[in-house]
């Protein structure tokens, strides 16, 4: 019997898996509210541009929290860990080329790629607005 | 183990099996490893399913700021930061739900979970509060859309909306805020699909529960839905500062 099997045999038995302390998860639980207040917080003071960095990376962190602990994340296999980071690298593929294919296809360097041309009167959607 | 079966014809050298353990599986810590990972490749599916809303949400976004800025601001932010904490605690009595699976309590296990659907219930009563404010006040996107009519609406009750300086005029306006409505009504109501299934998952595994097909060495399908509800809690902490707070600051 190789030492991982032993390691799988201890564990099943006493109940499969790992159990979190209730404090552990109340903790969390607050964290995540707290959070929620801050980035609500962060919304209403003026950063310029890095509202949406500030707002973001609160969101990530949150992320972080419930995919470590809620979900236990932090207590699975490194091949349970490898199959989660591959989800999120994909994700940033998809995200990362997006911005990058958009933000240099034409006009100045560093610019994002031009607005469609606005759509004219005619051709508009819905009621117009009363002036 | 309280409920053990012996399985004479099968092989292994320990005969005491539990009744949940299939017999492809060398142990049951390899049987769960097996269930995680199967839901983790499902849900990397639904992350780059929501993914690819975002990149159309991300590019919108840069294309038509002051738009999804000044529409952000229809939205209620008391609705919106409710669901938020109403979604979080859900998640918290999701997990004590799995947690009461594996020390082996029936009962606390049930009752988490009904509280869990309960939860995701209120979540979806605030949604529909929400969305019926919306359809009032002729925001869907389509025919009946009217940016103006919110403005018009609120100066007729004497509260008039104070104007500021915008890049686009009203007629712009009314074009481009529906690429936000229709962004946050796709994005919300796939979110809201989720909600429902999930709470339809937690009927079956708290019928499960209740019927005590569970105990400390076999809870996966409630750990299962407890990732699916997880996941489908940070797809919220992620549309929540999205689409209700573009830019609240000015």
């Amino acid at each position: 019997m190789s030492a991982q099997h032993a390691h799988a045999d201890a564990h099943a038995s006493h109940g499969a898996g790992h159990i979190s302390p209730i404090s552990l998860y109340v903790t969390i639980f607050l964290s995540l509210m707290v959070l929620t207040g801050v980035t609500v917080f962060a919304a209403y003071v003026d950063l310029g541009q890095f509202n949406f960095l500030v707002a973001m990376i609160i969101a990530v962190f949150k992320a972080s929290l419930v995919v470590w602990y809620f979900m236990h994340v932090k207590y699975q296999s490194k091949l349970t860990k490898l199959t989660v980071a591959t989800g999120l690298f994909f994700l940033a593929i998809l995200l990362g080329l997006m911005l990058v294919d958009y933000g240099s296809k034409t006009g100045p360097p560093g610019a994002f790629a031009p607005m469609p041309p606005p759509i004219d009167a005619d051709s508009a959607i819905g009621t117009p607005p009363a002036r | 183990m309280s409920n053990a079966v012996v399985h004479a014809d099968h092989g292994h050298a320990d005969a005491a099996h539990h009744p949940a353990h299939q017999h492809h599986f060398d142990t049951m810590a390899q049987q769960k490893e097996a269930a995680v990972i199967g839901m983790w490749v499902f849900l990397l599916t639904e992350i780059l399913f929501f993914g690819g809303l975002f990149v159309a949400y991300m590019v919108y976004r840069i294309w038509y700021f002051d738009a999804f800025a000044e529409a952000s601001r229809r939205l209620d932010l008391f609705w919106g930061g409710l669901n938020t904490a109403v979604l979080i605690f859900s998640s918290l009595t999701m997990a004590m739900a799995v947690r009461g699976a594996q020390t082996n309590k029936r009962k606390a296990t049930v009752n988490w979970l009904i509280l869990t659907m309960i939860l995701g219930s209120v979540f979806l009563g605030v949604k529909v509060i929400e969305y019926q404010d919306k359809f009032a006040n002729y925001e869907v996107p389509g025919a009946n859309y009217n940016w103006m009519y919110h403005e018009e609406h609120a100066a007729a009750e004497g509260h008039p909306v104070a104007h500021r300086e915008l890049s686009l005029t009203p007629e712009q306006l009314q074009n481009t805020t529906q690429i936000y409505f229709s962004l946050y009504f796709t994005m919300t109501g796939l979110h809201a699909l989720h909600m429902i299934i999930g709470v339809g998952l937690m009927m079956v595994i708290t019928w499960m529960a209740w019927k005590g097909k569970f105990d400390a060495q076999y809870y996966t399908p409630v750990e299962m839905s407890g990732l699916y509800w997880h996941f489908v809690d940070i797809v919220w902490i992620f549309l929540f500062p999205l689409l209700y707070l573009v830019e609240r600051h000015t």
